[in-house]
């Protein structure tokens, strides 16, 4: 009897199971456990963590019939199938593609193990129909990873409320308090965000996840939220579109040197008119001042923005400070 | 490739996969379920025979799965309980959701293919909408000198570019041999050889102007080595030991710089201030960071610093404001 029959055949026996079952009425039912003891309890003990390591959900109850209670095991169908996707061949094909094109690094449910646990989930979706080697081999993207990733998605599937202290980019300290509706990760710019609905701004915010300060509390004892409309998934944005506050309309007039290169930063749907000495004026959505700023400043003197006075002028107070010298601390 | 030894554990992940997987492909030949499942044929007639053991109590022949052997080919039945795969684990949900969509942020992906498909049926199956939970963009770059630089790949032939240098603030034709393309922190990179400057280099996909492909097959061969990604984001630069250097007090608020570029750290003073090195690789690039950054960074004369050419690096970020200001003033 090795070791793998008894896996299979206590996962059977949990699986069918219409009630849970007491360790000692598993260890009699499953073919291959030591006689009760010490012996029986570690490999019990032993058996549970190999199921629970792969992620087979594993539900203890108390058993109602018995004074005191004691731990009865069952493993839910229905929570334990995957629903067939449906995928067809080709399209299997493609999730493999993408596996083995796109990383994200350090994702994965058991430290110790070297792949990343995707193998084992193409394997769940079927395997590979065609093992030949990926063509795509030679375009490989890695996606930076982060401790608050999978709560973050675990919570916005489940839909349950998240709270966590959001530090400010500049000041030190813990941060401020935010209860917010997760709605989805971004990863843009190279960095992963947290789009969702900010309960106390009452409004759709983006979270940097590298400014979130500790671990995530997922409120799972809270009403689930009910997802409200978002604003354009899937649409590329920049470091001045993400953020806390409303929108300003800046007005943005680039040399005709540099003006491609701005155009492919906008975006092909920007507004954009010709401006004078062939350069192009852009009006753009500036969320992030800060973040706007030091993007034109990127371009040197071959861009300048126009409107509105106030954006220019604060522009204009940041060059006088840098053209003065003379660092603002000691 | 390393042998792994297969644990118990391991076995039976892939047992929970392969089985369901026959059950709906009966009759399907060993071979076949071997290539799909990465595992040689004795591998998986050992797994397989295991599965004939097992069953629910009593155990008797009328309730044990039949594993059925016959010319190459097999058949499972009475394998209620192994009818289904076990479902996606949470990281396997977000792992696949994230390579698939990261994959179909790339230009040159057909939005409405197999992928996009694949996509919109693993959402479903993970309860969520597509690009609704997560959303991935790997990096702005136009879809056809992405293509032009993979045929290039492919086939080892060399391309001739227009790129925009933006260290050095200027236009360069050059004829490369690319080897690698790759994304990293939100960008696109090409690995390759370059003639003009005889040696590797990496260069950004969105500065690059113009392609033109080549018939020129390439006699330099990559595998000689070439700079590549250390996962830090960093590499992109190998900073030599001639090279330009820049000394620098930050701030706290500035502490991003230490984050982006590849740099020494001397000494972090007790408010949190850092003392770093720099390598230069242009002027402009040095103005703009000196511009962006402000007050929050001031240049310190070191005895290390001051190659030939960069005299006196303290006023550049003086002198290219004041440049960019007069553009507002006239």
């Amino acid at each position: 009897m090795s070791k793998l029959e008894r896996l299979l055949n206590l996962t059977a026996v949990l699986l069918d199971t219409q009630r849970p079952l007491t360790a000692e009425e598993i260890r009699t039912r499953v073919e291959g456990y030591p006689p009760p003891g010490t012996a029986f309890r570690r490999a019990f003990e032993r058996d549970k963590d190999d199921l629970r390591v792969l992620g087979i959900p594993l539900r203890i109850e108390q058993t109602p019939e018995i004074d005191p209670p004691i731990d009865a095991y069952r493993i839910p169908p229905e929570e334990y199938y995957l629903p067939d996707p449906g995928l067809d061949a080709d399209e299997l094909a493609a999730l493999h593609l993408a596996s083995l094109a796109v990383r994200l690094d350090g994702l994965s449910d058991e430290p110790d193990r070297s792949d990343d646990g995707l193998k084992d989930a193409l394997w769940k979706l079927g395997g590979q129909a065609d093992p030949s080697p990926a063509p795509v081999a030679n375009a490989v993207a890695s996606l930076p990873s982060d401790p608050n990733l999978l709560p973050l998605f675990t919570a916005i599937t489940n839909r349950h409320l998240v709270r966590f202290s959001y530090r400010s980019p500049t000041s030190p300290g813990p941060g401020e308090e935010r209860t917010v509706e997760p709605w989805r990760l971004d990863f843009q710019r190279g960095r992963w965000y947290l789009t969702g609905y900010d309960r106390l701004r009452s409004g759709e915010r983006n979270y940097r996840l590298e400014r979130i300060a500790e671990a995530v509390d997922v409120l799972r004892d809270e009403p689930r939220f009910e997802r409200r409309a978002p604003a354009g998934a899937g649409r590329r944005r920049q470091g001045w579109e993400l953020g806390d506050d409303a929108p300003t309309m800046v007005e943005l007039l680039v040399d005709e040197s540099r003006a491609a290169w701005a155009r492919q930063q906008f975006g092909p749907d920007v507004e954009q008119r010709p401006g004078p000495d062939d350069g192009t004026i852009f009006v753009v959505a500036v969320v992030n001042e800060v973040a706007f700023r030091s993007f034109v400043l990127g371009f040197l003197e071959h861009a300048e923005i126009l409107d509105p006075p106030a954006v220019r002028q604060r522009t204009i107070d940041w060059l006088e400070t840098v053209a003065a010298g003379g660092a603002g601390f000691p | 490739m390393s042998k792994v030894k297969t644990t118990a554990g391991d076995r039976l992940r892939r047992v929970l996969a392969i089985v369901p997987w026959i059950v709906a492909n009966p009759g399907v030949e060993v071979s076949e379920v071997a290539a799909r499942f990465g595992l040689t044929e004795k591998a998986l007639i050992n797994d397989l025979n295991v599965v004939w053991m097992i069953g629910l109590p009593p155990y008797t022949p009328d309730a044990l799965v039949e594993v059925v052997f016959e010319e190459g080919r097999v058949w499972i039945n009475y394998a209620d309980f192994f009818s289904r795969p076990l479902r996606l684990s949470p990281a396997q949900g977000l792992a696949l959701l994230a390579s698939t969509d990261g994959l179909l942020s790339v230009p040159g992906t057909e939005p409405d293919g197999p992928l996009a498909r694949a996509l919109a049926k693993m959402s479903v199956s993970l309860g969520v909408e597509p690009e609704e939970a997560v959303d991935v963009d790997l990096g702005d770059v136009a879809a056809e000198t992405l293509d032009q630089l993979r045929s290039a790949i492919e086939t080892g032939t060399e391309v001739d570019i227009v790129y925009y240098s933006y260290g050095r603030d200027e236009m360069t034709e050059r004829r490369i041999a690319p080897w690698r393309v790759s994304a990293d922190s939100g960008a696109w990179y090409v690995e390759a050889w370059c003639h003009r400057a005889e040696g590797e280099r990496i260069f950004r996909v969105d500065r690059i102007e113009m392609l033109t492909p080549t018939d020129e097959r390439t006699k330099h061969d990559p595998s000689t080595g070439g700079p590549s990604h250390d996962g830090s984001g960093s590499s992109v630069f190998h900073p030599g030991s001639s090279d330009p250097t820049v000394t620098l007090v930050l701030a706290p608020s500035a502490a991003w710089v230490v984050d982006t570029y590849p740099c020494d750290v001397l000494d972090v003073g007790t408010d949190g201030s850092q003392t770093v090195r720099l390598v230069i690789t242009a002027l402009p690039w040095l103005e703009r960071l000196l511009v962006r950054l402000g007050p929050s960074a001031r240049v310190v004369a070191d005895r290390d610093d001051g190659p030939a050419g960069l005299n006196d690096l303290g006023q550049v970020g003086e002198a290219a404001a004041s440049r960019i200001l007069s553009r507002y003033r006239d």
